[in-house]
């Protein structure tokens, strides 16, 4: 791939800004590690060796049948009980063996084997504790983190492409379409969002898809304004005018030319988009019309931290407040370091 | 000009009040009834200020109308609209005096007439009349109270009013009921200080009005507190069922929009009362200084009263939920009590009956309980034998066994997320779905669910008709939410609704008590028959503390304030000293625990 020198000595710049590129390895590190939550926090097994045959049941459904095992009711059609699986090879010492992930959880089964009723502080079984339904917080803070990550970059990504669609347009055609989609848009933006979240919730079932389409609806309205006035500004240049004399073709002006001088705001904008993204969703799960229940949400988690009964349980708000905080400043330090790395002042020299 | 006014005023007084002759009354059976025990405690103290708390700053003091139902309207309604014309006796169940000295209930079952008492006084002297309730049912009927549930009440339960003679009463309702003086009681309003023009709900706003009770509003501070001061010559002070009552010379009612800030008012000793109302703080929070040292008290009053519908509720309009084995495996792996034990501290009862909590109940019902084995030979005749790929059921023609559960609370979440789990374990894919809580309530009632949580307060009585009668099948918006009804179960309610036979009723309500239980399209929840409070030691109760039949602490005032041990108390707390921890947590006056723990011991056996 080329890249043009602007670009190359933009990188090298945010590689130098330790703080914003370690943030940024570290926030990508996470996201990668996050795609393999299943295989780090799960009751089912990575791998069983039964019989001398493999599964790997993550994701797929084995009965207790397939391995031999029956539940405390004679069932065997329900589903396999790996961790006991795994004690069970143990003790009988055949070549059976059976893997578990790092964290035999996930963030769906209540563990009720306290005597207490949840929530149950941290200890050597549920590292960061159980929540008010006896689930493990850190398998629903691991699982929360890859929603919210991804859902928050699917939704900044359909709102940056309309945005920057509809921005461009106005900004290159003008006149009539400029004004009667600057006033829609005003009237757009006023909405109010989350009533309109609200109200489709009712006639619809909320899902990732949903959600990312009717935050979609409004999150393209900020873009628009940067990229309309960007384009509005760089097509009255002379290297515009140049190429338009040249013959360019409307497509090959906007596409060659407007775009990669106007992606300054877009790319900046990026990580502070994300984070609204990721504030957003948490919202949205708070007040509980975001993921269904029970979908591992930060917002949710936070709900419960909040209830005024788990006041004293303290481990159920340092949580998701903790990694809210830290995902949030290290996508911020990024915005930081990117802004900083495309600041055109750097080049301007004034005399 | 004012004579013309004054002889068609009277022309028109002349035609619209029929004179007395047109009723003849001389064959009226008159009752009443003063062989009952007074509701309150005779040892009762006068005197002192009961301290308390509301959520919010009552948006109206009307009683009708916009807003009026709010979170304030138990005191307001506690001096006002509770001085019907005659009550029923709140540990006894018979019908008492009120504000009507004697009634008779005619043979058509729906005409009464009432003799007022001649004592009753508003507060501001002039005597309440026959026309107070006239009043009352105009104003029910007016629209510019602009209220549409009381217009709707008045048009479904009143023939006519009349006022036959200023102490004389007649009632007429619009349907026979074998309890028409629960069904068409009425209270009075002052007819000399309110009318019902053009703009009501804004005049009466903050108006305070005459009241026929012991207590008026007499200081309030906006956003801060309210205070009843209590009528030291109160003109019912000594009627025989309402000695022992009403006895605190203030009740101030503060603004706490909290219940867990307002525990810390209470332990702080700024509140006389408080009532606890999650299970976590009863199990959790109930031992502090107070409580330790015997400052305080912590009680949890059995008390008997109907607990309605709570509970899930599957549409028989949806395919899934039309084969009846489908239903009974849903009852079967509904675990209450896990989720009772795990989740709720224990704190609460299983309900089985549709009619839990009254004599309608069949007491022979046991629960379905937890009994995957059950469940499974259920679903096997439903036709659900095969796991799919992901584990859930699938029956021949390929459809998965799964469902929406639609709710409107987002504190359920908590329980039904577990109960998702053993469904999904047992091979049911049970979806979740919060709605806005309006939207809940209206999806039910429109019929547009496939499971949803039911839950309505109950009355005295049970209302059978209104969930289970087949009329309501063709149509929506009423509480035959499940799409039920047949013409068997039709004929049961109609022996509740019309027959006099107390014995036969019951015997009714028992054979349709089964056959909901069997149909298996109601889950019910939880019961919950107590009252959980704390109260200082200088406030005091009756040996039974509150009558049978109560909800809330307003319904029935028995308690009284002891000045002497109040002194006492904060003399023992200033020197730190302890009156001794009370031991006594369950107060079981009308042996309903002993009835719920042989019940549930008789289920857990079976």
């Amino acid at each position: 791939m080329r890249i043009d020198p602007i670009t190359r000595k933009r990188l090298r710049r945010f590689r130098r800004l330790k703080r914003g590129y370690y943030s940024f390895v570290i926030l990508t590190t996470l996201t990668t590690l996050s795609l393999f939550s299943d295989y780090i926090a799960n009751r089912r097994a990575i791998v069983v060796s039964y019989q001398d045959a493999l599964y790997f049941p993550t994701f797929k459904f084995h009965d207790m049948a397939t391995f031999g095992q029956q539940d405390e009711y004679g069932f065997d059609d329900v589903e396999a009980d790996y961790a006991a699986l795994q004690q069970a090879f143990r003790e009988d010492g055949s070549d059976n063996w059976v893997l578990m992930p790092l964290v035999p959880f996930d963030p769906y089964e209540p563990d009720f084997d306290y005597d207490h009723p949840p929530p149950n502080p941290p200890d050597t079984r549920h590292w960061f504790g159980t929540d008010s339904q006896g689930r493990d917080v850190f398998a629903r803070l691991l699982y929360g983190f890859r929603i919210s990550i991804f859902f928050a970059v699917s939704l900044v990504v359909v709102g940056e492409v309309i945005g920057t669609m509809v921005g461009s347009m106005q900004g290159f055609l003008g006149g009539r379409f400029d004004m009667f989609s600057q006033r829609f848009i005003e009237v757009w933006s006023t909405l109010p969002f989350l009533y309109v979240v609200i109200l489709l919730a009712t006639f619809f079932k909320p899902s990732f898809i949903l959600l990312l389409i009717i935050m979609g609806l409004f999150e393209w309205i900020r873009m628009t304004y940067y990229m309309r006035t960007e384009i509005y500004r760089e097509k009255t240049k002379e290297y515009c005018l140049a190429a338009r004399s040249f013959g360019a073709s409307r497509q090959r002006l906007i596409f060659r030319h407007l775009l990669p001088n106007c992606m300054t705001p877009l790319v900046t904008i990026t990580p502070f988009a994300i984070v609204g993204a990721i504030s957003s969703l948490t919202a949205l799960d708070y007040l509980g019309y975001g993921l269904p229940a029970p979908t591992p949400s930060w917002g949710e988690m936070i709900d419960q931290a909040m209830a005024s009964s788990n006041r004293d349980k303290i481990w159920l708000s340092v949580a998701p407040f903790t990694a809210i905080s830290v995902t949030l400043l290290l996508v911020t330090l990024i915005g930081e370091a990117v802004r900083e790395a495309f600041d055109p002042k750097q080049y301007a020299h004034y005399t | 000009m004012t004579t013309p006014i004054a002889i068609c005023a009277l022309l028109l007084a002349t035609i619209l009040v029929p004179p007395a002759s047109a009723e003849d009354l001389s064959t009226v059976q008159w009752q009443t009834n003063y062989d009952d025990p007074p509701i309150g405690d005779l040892a009762a103290l006068k005197g002192g200020t009961l301290h308390t708390y509301m959520r919010a700053y009552p948006l109206t003091l009307r009683l009708v109308g916009p807003n009026a139902n709010d979170g304030f309207a138990s005191w307001k309604r506690a001096f006002t609209m509770d001085f019907g014309l005659v009550t029923r006796h709140p540990t006894t169940d018979n019908y008492v005096p009120w504000m009507a000295t004697h009634w008779s209930v005619q043979d058509d079952k729906r005409t009464l007439y009432f003799k007022l008492d001649p004592d009753a006084r508003w507060n501001d002297g002039k005597p309440v009349t026959a026309t107070d309730y006239v009043h009352t049912l105009h104003m029910m009927q007016s629209e510019n109270i602009v209220d549409p549930f009381y217009n709707q009440y008045a048009a479904e339960h009143y023939e006519e009013v009349v006022a036959i003679e200023p102490y004389l009463l007649k009632i007429v309702g619009k349907f026979e009921s074998w309890r028409p003086l629960d069904m068409f009681s009425l209270w009075p309003t002052p007819a000399h200080a309110v009318n019902f023009d053009e703009g009501f709900p804004e005049r009466y706003n903050t108006a305070i009005l005459p009241v026929p009770g012991p207590y008026v509003l007499s200081e309030q501070e906006a956003g801060q507190y309210v205070v009843f001061n209590r009528l030291q010559d109160w003109w019912g002070k000594d009627k025989h069922y309402w000695r022992g009552m009403y006895n605190p010379d203030r009740i101030r009612i503060r603004v706490i929009d909290d219940s867990d800030r307002a525990f810390d008012f209470f332990k702080k000793g700024e509140l006389s009362l408080y009532t606890v109302n999650t299970a976590r703080k009863w199990a959790e929070e109930m031992e502090f200084e107070a409580t330790e040292n015997g400052w305080a008290h912590r009680r949890r009053l059995f008390i008997d009263y109907p607990s309605g519908v709570y509970g899930f509720a599957m549409n028989l309009e949806r395919s899934i939920f039309q084969n009846k084995d489908f239903r009974k495996a849903i009852q079967y792996l509904f675990n209450f009590d896990e989720i009772n034990e795990k989740l709720m501290f224990n704190a609460y009862y299983r309900a089985v009956s549709a009619f839990t909590g009254t004599e309608y109940q069949n007491p022979e019902l046991k629960p379905y309980g937890f009994d995957p084995k059950k469940a499974r030979e259920h679903l096997r005749k439903a036709g659900y034998s095969k796991r799919g790929e992901d584990g859930i059921l699938v029956n021949g023609e390929g459809n998965r066994a799964a469902f929406t559960f639609s709710y409107g609370s987002k504190g359920l979440e908590r329980h039904m997320t577990v109960v998702k789990q053993v469904f999904k374990r047992f091979g049911i894919d049970m979806d979740l779905r919060l709605l806005e809580p309006g939207t809940a309530f209206r999806n039910g009632l429109e019929r547009e669910y496939e499971m949803t949580l039911m839950g309505r307060t109950a009355g005295r009585f049970p209302g059978p008709h209104q969930y289970y009668a087949s009329v309501f099948k063709e149509t929506k918006n009423n509480n035959n939410i499940w799409f039920y009804g047949a013409a068997h179960t039709d004929s049961l309610i109609d022996v509740y609704r019309f027959g006099m036979d107390k014995s036969r009723r019951i015997q009714a309500m028992h054979e349709l008590d089964t056959i909901l239980q069997d149909e298996a399209f109601y889950v019910p929840f939880w019961q919950a028959p107590f009252m959980r409070f704390l109260y200082w030691d200088y406030v005091c109760f009756p040996s039974f503390f509150f009558p049978k039949r109560i909800q809330q602490m307003t319904d029935w005032q028995v308690f009284w304030i002891d000045q002497d041990k109040k002194r006492a108390l904060s003399d023992a707390m200033d020197a730190g000293r302890s009156l001794g921890r009370d031991p006594v947590i369950d107060i079981d006056p009308y042996e309903v625990k002993d009835r719920l723990e042989a019940a549930m011991k008789a289920a857990g056996g079976g």
